[in-house]
């Protein structure tokens, strides 16, 4: 009998599917570029052309020498191993902008990098936060205590003294307006200013660093307490409705959806759907921390990191519908394979700053609309050095 | 010229050598993309898993043991992430999202039932059975894939069988 049904396993699984063409040649490019960067060439008119090399650098380098002993030059050799490391890392050394954006701005390790459809560019610019304005013609950072808004090619616009650093920052989905939170001797202000720089306005005074999010038709401004509970300010109104319920508790991060007034509330564990109505549902997302959560049309996506047995070791984006009740019913995932740091989306797509095992990397998906149980199909935007850390990237 | 053996592509790609890679790559895909996908079941899954194998097996090609056969240090890697991946999609969503099995054909009513009772099985004994009886793998390169050693691949084989031998007796009682 289990020859019997050996043959018929056998039978079942003749005809297992192939790898597609694209899916194989996407995956031997990414394969190549993980290969260990040459130490050595080993044939012969490479080491002629290594020992010229070297010849001409030894003269450089005297001639450097005595220039920088008079002083006309400075002379610095640490930089080859540096030049090295960039030369790995060639593919994405520069920031990408994904497919369907105008721009995209990732704070990593502190440093701003923005880089705009039209090949505007700005890199390694120390901030504390930053935020892209619609279709990335601005970006407003935080530069010591102030809060600046400038052009993609480093042009200041305005600049706006801050009573601390600025933790986080929101540019409202109309332009007119922005939310920023400042660390004011370890406490966190929130204020909103006017898109050119004017009408300052404080809008609470105890409130955690997370950053604000606005919803779609740029009237209301959701932010989260110091004590916790997310708060919906309206500007219409001059109006704050706390969502005091037990299950948005502990917000972390908050997204209002891309149309009308559902504020999705992330919690430790938790995801919340919060209807101006005042109605709540929530959806536990088992044993993994939540690491950013966006909306994808009208489905909502939460990336979490598992957090047990292993801390980071599976790390999904999570894609739930939202019912006519508030309930949320998970349609599908994608699985970057590593583990996730932030998370941002824009229209129906998806961008996810992750880092991986091999280096820090910024991935970005193609259109995930209708998205069932797939695989994050992931375009590699920015090669890091390992280590760096991804505070906040967002595409417009 | 006769064909490269594994070492010397895998030496040569130490090197910075992207066309042995290439070649090394190109040999080996088809196998990974098979034992991923006989694994999770699922093409956009086995994509990303077969993909991500490799890249962690180039990036570590500083580290690998030249002596040792590059396939079953390949085919470890893939079991290993698939396996991970379900087993996270387990804790992270109580259970398993997807049809464990999509042999990607239609199927008789028979083989339906078949793909079911495959299905029924634990992930730990029908990773076993699809990579046996899907990929084509011995038990010996099994027991190398997922670091177990052959006679527990031996006895999920035996118990997998078992159970769907009796899978057959029970339909075949409710058929009569």
């Amino acid at each position: 009998m289990s020859s019997e049904t050996e043959s018929k396993l056998s039978e079942l699984f003749a005809h297992l599917p192939q790898p597609d063409s694209e899916v194989t040649e996407r995956a031997l490019a990414r394969a190549l570029a993980a290969l260990p960067t040459p130490a050595r060439r080993s044939d012969r008119s490479a080491r002629a052309l290594a020992f010229l090399l070297a010849a001409a650098v030894a003269l450089l380098a005297a001639a450097a020498g005595a220039l920088a002993a008079v002083g006309a030059l400075h002379v610095s050799f640490g930089q080859a191993k540096h030049q090295s490391q960039r030369s790995q890392t060639a593919t994405q050394a520069q920031l990408t902008v994904p497919a369907g954006a105008h721009g995209i701005a990732a704070t990593v390790s502190g440093r701003l990098w923005l880089t705009t459809g039209n090949g505007l560019r700005l890199q390694g610019l120390p901030v504390s936060a930053a935020a892209l304005s619609p279709h990335a013609l601005y970006v407003a950072v935080g530069i010591g205590h102030s809060l600046v808004a400038m052009a993609p090619d480093g042009r200041r616009a305005w600049s706006y003294p801050t009573p601390g650093r600025v933790a986080s920052i929101a540019w409202a989905p109309d332009g007119l307006r922005i939310a920023y939170v400042v660390n004011v001797n370890g406490r966190f202000r929130l204020y909103a200013i006017e898109g050119n720089g004017r009408g300052n306005k404080l809008v609470d005074a105890a409130v955690r660093s997370t950053r604000p999010a606005w919803r779609a038709d740029s009237l209301a401004l959701a932010y989260i307490a110091a004590g916790g509970h997310p708060i919906v300010y309206d500007f219409g109104h001059a109006s704050h409705t706390v969502i005091s319920s037990p299950a948005a508790r502990d917000a972390t991060f908050l997204a209002f959806a891309s149309r009308g007034g559902d504020l999705a509330v992330a919690t430790p564990e938790r995801v919340v759907l919060w209807r101006p109505a005042g109605r709540v549902t929530s959806t536990a997302v088992g044993r993994a921390a939540i690491a950013g959560l966006g909306w994808i049309g009208d489905d909502l996506a939460v990336a979490v990191n598992q957090t047990a047995p292993r801390p980071a070791q599976i790390s999904l984006v999570q894609v739930f519908r939202v019912g006519h009740s508030g309930a949320l019913t998970q349609i599908g995932q994608v699985a970057p394979l590593a583990r996730i740091e932030a998370l941002d989306t824009w229209g129906d797509r998806l961008t996810v700053a992750v880092a991986a095992r091999i280096g820090a990397r910024v991935l970005s998906a193609a259109t995930v609309a209708g998205v069932t149980t797939a695989l994050l199909r992931s375009q590699p935007l920015l090669q890091l050095p390992v280590g760096s850390r991804i505070s906040s990237i967002a595409a417009r | 010229m006769g064909e490269r053996s594994d070492r010397d592509l895998v030496r040569r790609a130490r090197r910075g050598d992207r066309d042995a890679a290439a070649a090394l790559f190109r040999r080996y895909w088809q196998s990974a993309w098979r034992t991923a996908f006989a694994v999770t079941g699922r093409r956009a899954v086995a994509d990303d898993v077969a993909a991500d194998a490799f890249e962690r097996a180039f990036a570590a090609l500083d580290r690998f043991d030249e002596r040792r056969p590059f396939a079953p240090w390949l085919q470890r890697i893939v079991a290993n992430r698939a396996l991970d991946l379900l087993r996270a999609e387990r804790r992270l969503s109580g259970d398993e999202l997807a049809e464990p099995v999509d042999a990607g054909t239609d199927h008789r009513a028979g083989d339906k039932g078949l793909l079911a009772a495959v299905g029924e099985l634990s992930l730990e004994r029908r990773v076993v059975v699809l990579l046996r009886y899907g990929v084509g793998m011995t038990p010996k390169e099994i027991a190398a894939a997922l670091d177990l050693p052959v006679g527990t691949v031996n006895s999920r084989l035996a118990r997998s069988l078992e159970q769907l031998r009796e899978y057959f007796e029970a339909q075949g009682v409710e058929r009569d």
